[in-house]
């Protein structure tokens, strides 16, 4: 591959078929991370025509409270269908409820679009990065909040610093649903001495606690104790709005709800929530420094775990495995901490150092299956998702997977059920049988029914293939072989350079 | 409910362990191999609620809501979760035993570094780069299979060992077995000896298997049952890390998950058929959960936990275990139920079961501690 499209794939998306190729490729690299654009996508892909890239349409784009309302309504419906309540029974009423209510699939679909269509290539590889460091999946009450964090909470904060998007990430409903920090109680909280004396169960749930020390910042390497982890979790306590209903055996109407949101936690911004009721009194300890009591300790724990020097060790060594090499040299690793460092942890200088080095390292980097998808459908100018509107309305056609199932049979996805600790960014973790007949299935697919407009001829021509490749694809015969040959071979796969 | 002391209960449920016996000569490699197939849950399987010891005075003292009440009685100690249907069945049958208060020698409460430890069965976390079962399957000189998109750490290390997870994507035709051989010899040994397995898998007939736990335990316990097929399989069940409402009985967040693993065993037993006279099946979880109720109706990472064994390998069924209590005082840093029996060693016996190797052999090449209790007679004599 040329050098472009060597460093386009290594830390962007690839170069879409009409966009100009830089020549200073390092200039353009850093000159990316600051290239601010729209959601793009497409409204529809059910005509044989390529469709027009658009911005995604603002009535998709619901805002936070807007997000928490219409969960909240979804879960209220639930409960009218389980009392089989009139409107409230038949499977379209229930596919009506999911679609009314729910954001799953739609941002799945609108990060889908952004990655394939996005002129911001290499922002939106570093906001996956953190997306996957700051793993938020979906389970139980989370569906509306994971596409909102990636957006608000991390790309909006690309380039920002370090502590900042910390903060940002840890206090987002998104993190404090997913690790189930939002009936967490401080041990000495008004509502667990209330609970204590009425037979009732509150108390504190360590599980943000422990995953904000041991993944997002200082690592186990910090040797911190369940002290520590506690005084977290204290800390903690108090953090994160109801997501669902609120009302016991009652029905109630949207005002009321909102009213008693606002009771509890004194504002309807689920990102600024804070519990009083729940709080820990009282001044708490983690990893030897002491903490206040109430709501600005969050941000004075994130910003001193921020700063650790086993935070920018972790973190460093996941941005250089993730975009430089399988295993990162010391040499890497000094440089990009050294920057961390004297930074004061800003991440566009983080960012142009991770560049940097990965423009330099001659390595192959193996890509994710989502990234390959989505480099695989930029290069040959191909519809591997539907639009908004068919997402929207529910139509699917013959050529093109659901959204959600084709990120399950990638078997990676950020609105899937998932662990806190994220994909692995070594190669390793990803050589199976089944994940690389995933990737003959795709690309047969993506050709048969993503109507590509870019002959494997051109591809080749344009990003330079070498001759392994260029043989693999004259050894094959048919159009449709010499695109699965291409878009599998090692070149495009990330397995070799040569 | 009466009060036992540990040594009564010990006599009640016939569950002595002794760990510090001479190793007993293992099998030799002319006893024809079994197989062996691993369950992996994955969060943290708490083994209070899957095992409930409702002879400890301290169970429903520290957990309220978390213990079922219509559990079944196995003696007069510890009681099976009504999730477990089907293997309460096996356990009449003489066919599957509980180990209980069981674990890798891991306590630092970490996911990661736990379920890296307890596939890896190295000396610490993220210490190896093939798992036990892997290695043990290369000293045996047999395949296993995965049945998972990727290829989990526990299998890696014998190059033989596959995965299979059925694939389901609109226009992707079936696959062309010279296209896959072609692509597969462009790429250099790391790609092309995967590609080699995609080629084979292409090469058999293309059976639709549904994708849910139970009817890939089927189709792996089909596998094995033939003559060629791999000797071992791994499922993974995910989603045991209830911090939040985990609930008591099989309607609640953990019961689900025990029900699926109730499920698969049920799966592998009608796959394998005859094959299941030399099966051996075993649970593998990184942690069991915090012995006290947290603040939000669930439990925390912990340590000890409880394994479910099945197999027709097994003929009589028991309890294993070596009780530590549940008062404070016997806890784990005050929370956690001791693990009392090195899980390895059970591992390390179901190794020797299906695939006839000698425990020390297993003890110093798959699990790098030559001084592994050997625990083979209190499962399988």
């Amino acid at each position: 591959m040329n050098e472009s499209f060597r460093i386009a794939q290594k830390i962007g998306l690839m170069f879409l078929p009409n966009s100009p190729i830089p020549t200073d490729i390092k200039q353009w690299a850093t000159q990316q991370l600051r290239s601010k654009s729209p959601a793009l996508g497409i409204k529809s892909a059910s005509s044989y025509k390529k469709p027009q890239v658009l911005e995604w349409p603002k009535s998709l784009q619901p805002s936070l409270q807007k997000r928490d309302e219409m969960f909240w309504a979804f879960k209220e419906n639930k409960e009218k269908f389980r009392r089989n309540m009139p409107g409230f029974q038949s499977e379209a009423d229930k596919s009506r409820n999911r679609q009314e209510n729910l954001m799953e699939d739609l941002d799945a679909l609108k990060f889908a679009h952004r990655n394939v269509y996005g002129e911001d290539q290499l922002r939106l590889r570093f906001s996956s990065f953190w997306a996957n460091h700051f793993r938020t999946a979906n389970i139980f009450d989370n569906g509306n909040h994971i596409g909102h964090a990636i957006d608000e909470a991390i790309l909006a904060n690309i380039n920002s610093d370090f502590s900042n998007m910390l903060y940002k990430v840890t206090s987002h409903p998104s993190m404090l649903i997913y690790l189930d920090n939002t009936y967490s109680a401080g041990p000495n909280s008004n509502e667990a001495i209330w609970a204590r004396s009425n037979g009732r169960q509150a108390g504190l749930n360590d599980n943000l606690g422990r995953e904000l020390l041991e993944l997002h910042t200082v690592s186990p390497s910090a040797n911190y104790t369940e002290a520590d982890i506690n005084g977290a979790a204290k800390i903690l306590a108090g953090w994160g709005a109801e997501p669902g209903r609120i009302s016991g055996d009652n029905l109630i109407s949207l005002s009321e709800r909102n009213r008693k949101i606002k009771e509890i936690g004194g504002t309807l911004n689920s990102w600024d929530y804070y519990k009083t009721n729940y709080a820990e009194p009282g001044n708490k300890t983690v990893m030897g420094k002491t903490f206040g009591p109430g709501k600005d300790a969050l941000r004075q724990l994130t910003d001193f775990l921020a700063v650790h020097e086993h935070t920018i060790n972790h973190v460093t060594f996941k941005l250089a495995q993730h975009f430089v090499s399988d295993n990162p040299n010391q040499t890497d690793l000094d440089h990009i901490s050294r920057i961390w460092r004297e930074s004061n942890g800003n991440l566009d200088q983080i960012h142009t150092a991770v560049i940097e080095l990965a423009i330099a390292s001659k390595e192959p980097k193996f890509q994710w299956p989502m990234n390959w998808l989505f480099q695989v459908t930029r290069l040959s100018g191909a519809n591997a998702f539907v639009g908004w509107e068919e997402e929207k309305n529910n139509d699917y056609n013959d050529n093109i997977m659901r959204t959600r199932k084709i990120f399950e049979e990638l078997g990676q996805g950020f609105w899937l059920p998932g662990q806190p600790n994220g994909y692995s960014s070594d190669k390793a973790e990803w050589l199976s049988g089944e994940m690389f007949e995933r990737r003959i299935r795709f690309a047969t697919s993506l050709y048969n029914g993503g109507f590509p407009t870019q002959k494997v001829e051109d591809i080749m021509n344009r990003i330079g293939a070498n001759n392994v490749t260029r043989e693999l694809v004259g050894s094959v015969m048919g159009g449709r072989r010499k695109f699965v040959a291409l878009m599998c071979s090692p070149e495009i796969m990330g397995l070799e350079n040569a | 409910m009466p009060k036992f002391t540990r040594r009564e209960f010990l006599q009640a449920s016939g569950a002595s362990l002794f760990l510090a016996g001479l190793p007993l000569p293992g099998f030799t490699k002319d006893k024809p191999p079994g197989t062996i197939s691993v369950i992996m849950l994955e969060g943290g399987m708490d083994g209070l609620t899957a095992v409930p010891p409702f002879g400890d005075p301290n169970l429903f003292k520290m957990r309220k809501s978390l213990t079922p009440e219509n559990y079944l009685k196995l003696n007069s100690f510890f009681g099976l979760h009504p999730s477990f249907k089907y293997f309460s069945g096996l356990l009449a049958k003489n066919n599957a035993s509980v180990v209980h208060a069981t674990n890798f020698p891991y306590t630092k409460r970490s996911h990661f570094e736990g379920q890296n430890l307890m596939q890896g069965g190295g000396l610490s976390p993220f210490a190896e780069t093939t798992g036990w079962l892997g290695r043990a399957l290369d000293l045996a000189k047999t395949p296993g299979r995965s049945m998972s998109l990727d290829m989990p750490l526990l299998l890696r290390g014998a190059h033989e060992n596959d995965n299979f997870f059925p694939a389901s994507i609109r226009n992707s035709g079936s696959l062309t077995t010279d296209l896959i051989n072609m692509i597969s010899n462009a790429h250099s040994e790391e790609g092309s000896s995967v590609f080699n397995k995609v080629s084979k898998k292409s090469t058999q007939k293309d059976s639709v298997v549904p994708r849910d736990p139970a009817s890939l335990a089927k189709y792996a316990g089909k596998a094995m049952a033939m003559k060629n097929g791999p000797l071992s399989s791994v499922i993974k069940v995910d989603q045991f890390d209830t911090h939040a409402s985990q609930g008591a009985d099989e309607y609640g967040r953990h019961g689900e998950r025990l029900a699926i693993v109730d499920d698969i065993i049920a799966g592998y037993k009608e796959g394998l058929g005859e094959a299941w006279d030399r099966s051996i099946i075993l649970t593998l979880t990184e942690f069991g959960r915090t012995v006290k109720e947290n603040g939000t109706w669930g439990t925390d990472h912990g340590w000890g936990s409880a394994a479910l064994l099945a197999g027709g390998a097994i003929t009589k069924s028991r309890v294993i275990s070596k009780w530590p209590g549940l008062a404070e005082r016997d806890l784990f840093e005050n929370r956690d139920l001791v693990s009392t029996i090195d899980y390895r060693s059970v591992c390390a016996a179901c190794i020797e079961n299906a695939l006839g190797l000698d425990h020390d052999l297993i003890a110093e090449k798959v699990f790098y501690t030559p001084k592994l209790p050997r625990v083979y007679d209190f499962i399988f004599s």
